[in-house]
């Protein structure tokens, strides 16, 4: 737990693991990543060996019952033994991060994740992943420090524009319902026993901060200050979920988007379709790497 | 000497303790304490009691290869004895380069 903009936070970091001398630095495309998944891609030359020159991942998790638990178990580990740097951390008011009454507009939370890289040093540029509303918030600090940030994948989320926090703040009312229907937000898959808990972590979180207030109420993106985001930009959506429609005004935004659908998930897609998101994000964090000549990711 | 099973009990139930404040002074954690059943346990929860065993253990005992494959769900599902199992065998095992340099 560290002091980040006046909170108490909870942060995770996972080191870069080390390259293994005896494959001569060179990472075989045939190792098995922690959970037998196939090598990410070709992995081009030595990665550098002190940790200062491996580049860092920082992950960013979404509004309502989610929390760092969505990256950890999700990519966290892949990104770590492919060489990165991660940083996860959970947002204001969820997890195990302390939960101020006031102070969720989306400019506060892009404060919170800009204290959060420079009380922890971070001043390479980094590459964002945000889920949801963490990809908003990783959008939002991208506008305002384009120079920052050396890529940015973004799972079922959007800049802010006016459309999207609106949006937001209907999953926020719905998720609180009991007997809620809408699309859960997204650690949930279905109702149930865990749709119950969830949504009673999203009655919580409204009744006893100004998030479901403040979140629809936020500052849209300024069109111009995103227009200046010129890193990588990769859009992941579910086919099936209510976010997919924004996939369009996201490439419109930011055409140097790659996109990408995955069949038969909605909104919760990184946790319902976790390989499917880790073979998308893996050889493409690769080829961002390859491209700038920045040290390569281990297989 | 065997990583004692009973020693590693004991501190992770004083890391859960340290975790999660509410529990029952009382109430015992076994071997066969489950962290959604008996200790309400979310998700979160283990991660952050996974990040202080990482600062225990260290490098010996692989939490990535012990996370690898669990989602929300079947992590909830743990028993304390899985986790001190795991912990146990990892540190009975040598370290993977001792093990290539002794092969040599």
């Amino acid at each position: 737990m560290i002091q980040v903009n006046g909170l108490v936070t909870h942060v995770q970091e996972l080191p870069p693991v080390a390259a293994d001398p005896a494959a001569g630095g060179v990472a075989a495309a045939a190792d098995a990543g922690p959970g037998g998944e196939p090598g990410a891609g070709p992995a081009v030359g030595p990665a550098a060996e002190s940790p200062a020159g491996r580049p860092v991942a920082v992950l960013v998790h979404g509004i309502g019952p989610d929390s760092l638990a969505s990256w950890y178990l999700s990519l966290a580990h892949p990104l770590a033994d492919a060489g990165f740097r991660v940083i996860m951390y959970d947002l204001r008011g969820h997890g195990r991060t302390e939960r101020p009454p006031a102070g969720y507009r989306l400019d506060d939370l892009v404060d919170d994740l800009a204290a959060l890289l420079e009380r922890l040093g971070v001043d390479a540029p980094v590459h964002l992943l945000g889920n949801s509303l963490g990809g908003s918030i990783a959008f939002g600090y991208t506008a305002r420090h384009p120079d920052r940030v050396a890529s940015l994948v973004a799972v079922e989320s959007a800049p802010a524009t006016a459309q999207w926090l609106a949006r937001v703040g209907r999953q926020l009312e719905r998720a609180a319902q009991p007997d809620g229907d809408g699309e859960p937000p997204a650690l949930t898959t279905r109702g149930g026993e865990r749709g119950a808990r969830y949504a009673a972590a999203v009655r919580r979180l409204v009744a006893t901060t100004t998030a479901g207030r403040d979140l629809p109420a936020s500052t849209p993106a300024d069109p111009a200050a995103l227009r200046a985001i010129t890193c990588p930009v990769l859009g992941i959506f579910g086919s099936d979920s209510s976010a997919v429609d924004l996939a369009p005004a996201l490439v419109g935004l930011l055409p140097q988007t790659e996109l990408v659908v995955v069949p038969g998930h909605r909104h919760a897609v990184l946790v319902t379709a976790r390989d499917q998101v880790r073979r998308q994000v893996l050889p493409w964090l690769a080829r961002q790497l390859a491209d700038t000549g920045q040290p390569a990711l281990r297989g | 000497m065997p990583a004692d099973h009973d020693t590693i009990l004991t501190e992770i139930s004083q890391m859960l303790r340290a975790v999660l404040p509410g529990i029952d002074p009382d109430e015992e954690i076994t071997m066969d304490t489950s962290f959604r059943d008996d200790l309400e346990m979310e998700s979160i929860d283990v991660i952050s009691l996974a990040g202080r065993l990482q600062a225990r253990y260290g490098d010996s005992v692989n939490f990535a290869q012990f996370v690898a494959g669990l989602d929300v769900d079947s992590l909830r599902a743990l028993r304390v004895g899985e986790l001190v199992e795991h912990i146990a065998t990892a540190l009975d095992s040598p370290p993977a380069s001792v093990a290539q340099v002794a092969g040599q």
